[in-house]
């Protein structure tokens, strides 16, 4: 048995998104850089060969999931009743926290101009996100980050397969009210998206507005 | 003259009437007023805004404390915005025009909207792409979390171990009964005679066939039914007893807990 072979069968056997780390524990003779190399052979293969399932990469890990263009043959078997999509302001809380994590309530209603407790309590019945860690702030806030879950529901390979802001014709603010903390937050692999909005954009507010926002939010 | 703009909005007399509910909050309120007029975001007439704004807030609902408070708050910031606008401002440093904090929450609200608009297509996207499971499985058996420990091997000798029945006759022998009721009529009737009841079992000893319960359980029913026994079973599959049928009968049947069978 060849490492693609083994790779594909432990694919094929999860309902869930696998990293190479996972995949290369099915042996001892398996390293992440092997793993990574047979996936990206048997990603080719089903291409070439037109499966009806491709190897997606998501989640921060990888799963064979079947092509969107076989879906309406799926569907007529979907008899489990489904979770609702997401409304429109849990999503719009959901694309802050995304962008801006760790980040407390209080600056989520300050950039929404409304209050959130109930569609963050929402999102994390849904498990889209979760408490990461506290803020230095008055009470020690607590601040929250998306989950894996999240980047599953969303078909997002990484935190970085986000909608990115120069894609966007205005780029979120350079803005770190929330500094603090970020030290332990980085263990638990959730980046610090603080960086975000460092490429120029074409209409960009003034620097030191932020200043100012600065003082509203903390 | 109403003349139907936006979607939420009338116009009439240069005025907006907005549908209040219709919107999320007081940004998504003030984002609408903007971009459907068509108003620079860098140069908000804060005037004429703000009174767009207070107008289409008349109505909010003042029982709804919070989401009315933060509409008001957004109102209050438009007024204090205006009273600077009015205000001579100190050199012409751009960082002073009142309005900035405000234009930058309010592009940093429609680009949260426009990511939340992505982030919809990706999720429907993402929806339309399945993994194994997504088709539900058959009905489940009681022990289906158990696995199986059975080996094939352990059927095939478990199979080989059942002795195959022999072919059965064509021809099916009907026979005469052996064991006649008559004669346990008469069994029955010979051992009440020294006692008023007896256990069912105890005529069934000393014979081995079932056949002979069988027809001793028959005469029993054929002697109740003559009016000779009557029977008794305190419950369901206890012993039965048959008792001669006695004058003082009722007696007996006063006995607490008892099923009485006797016609």
């Amino acid at each position: 048995m060849n490492t693609p072979q083994i790779v594909e069968a432990v694919l094929f056997a999860s309902d869930a998104p696998l990293t190479p780390g996972e995949i290369a524990r099915a042996d001892e003779r398996l390293d992440e850089d092997q793993v990574e190399e047979a996936l990206q052979m048997l990603k080719a293969e089903y291409d070439d060969a037109q499966r009806a399932f491709h190897l997606t990469e998501i989640a921060e890990g990888y799963q064979i999931l079947t092509r969107p263009e076989f879906a309406p043959y799926l569907e007529r078997f979907d008899n489990i009743p489904r979770a609702n999509r997401l409304s429109g302001p849990s999503l719009e809380t959901l694309a802050i926290i995304a962008y801006r994590q760790p980040i407390g309530r209080i600056e989520i209603e300050y950039i929404r101009g409304v209050n959130s407790s109930g569609v963050i309590r929402t999102l994390q019945d849904r498990i889209l996100i979760d408490i990461v860690g506290r803020g230095d702030g008055l009470g020690r806030p607590l601040l929250y980050g998306t989950t894996q879950h999240f980047q599953e529901h969303f078909g997002f390979a990484s935190l970085d397969d986000l909608p990115r802001p120069d894609e966007l014709p205005i780029i979120l603010k350079d803005r770190m009210p929330l500094q603090e903390g970020e030290g332990d937050l980085d263990k638990e692999g959730t980046p610090a998206m603080s960086d975000l909005g460092e490429s120029p954009a074409e209409e960009q507010p003034d620097n030191s507005v932020n200043e100012s926002a600065k003082d509203v939010v903390l | 003259m109403d003349l139907r703009f936006a979607e939420g909005a009338i116009v009439r007399d240069d005025f907006f009437l907005v549908e209040i509910e219709r919107f999320q909050g007081p940004l998504d309120l003030l984002l609408h007023l903007i971009r459907t007029q068509d108003i620079d975001v860098f140069d908000i007439p804060v005037a004429r805004i703000t009174a767009q704004f207070l107008k289409a807030i008349e109505g909010l609902d003042a029982e709804d404390l919070d989401s009315a408070g933060e509409f008001l708050e957004t109102a209050a910031t438009l007024i204090r915005i205006k009273a600077q606008m009015l205000l001579p401002r100190e050199g012409d440093d751009e960082d002073e025009d009142p309005r900035a904090e405000l234009v930058r929450r309010l592009l940093e609200y429609e680009q949260i909207r426009e990511i939340s608009q992505r982030m919809r297509a990706s999720e429907a996207d993402r929806g339309r792409r399945f993994s194994k499971g997504f088709i539900p499985a058959r009905p489940k058996l009681l022990h289906q979390e158990m696995p199986l420990e059975t080996m094939w091997a352990d059927v095939l000798s478990a199979a080989l171990a059942v002795e195959m029945p022999t072919p059965r006759q064509g021809l099916h022998r009907v026979t005469t009964r052996t064991i006649s009721m008559q004669e346990k009529v008469v069994l029955i009737l010979d051992r009440l005679q020294d006692q008023s009841g007896i256990e069912f079992s105890h005529l069934l000893k000393g014979f081995g066939d079932t056949m002979h319960g069988v027809m001793t359980f028959l005469a029993g029913l054929e002697l109740t039914r003559s009016g000779v026994l009557f029977l008794r079973q305190s419950q369901p599959f206890s012993e039965l007893w048959l008792y001669r049928r006695e004058e003082d009968e009722d007696e007996v049947s006063t006995d607490l807990g008892v099923v009485e069978v006797d016609s």
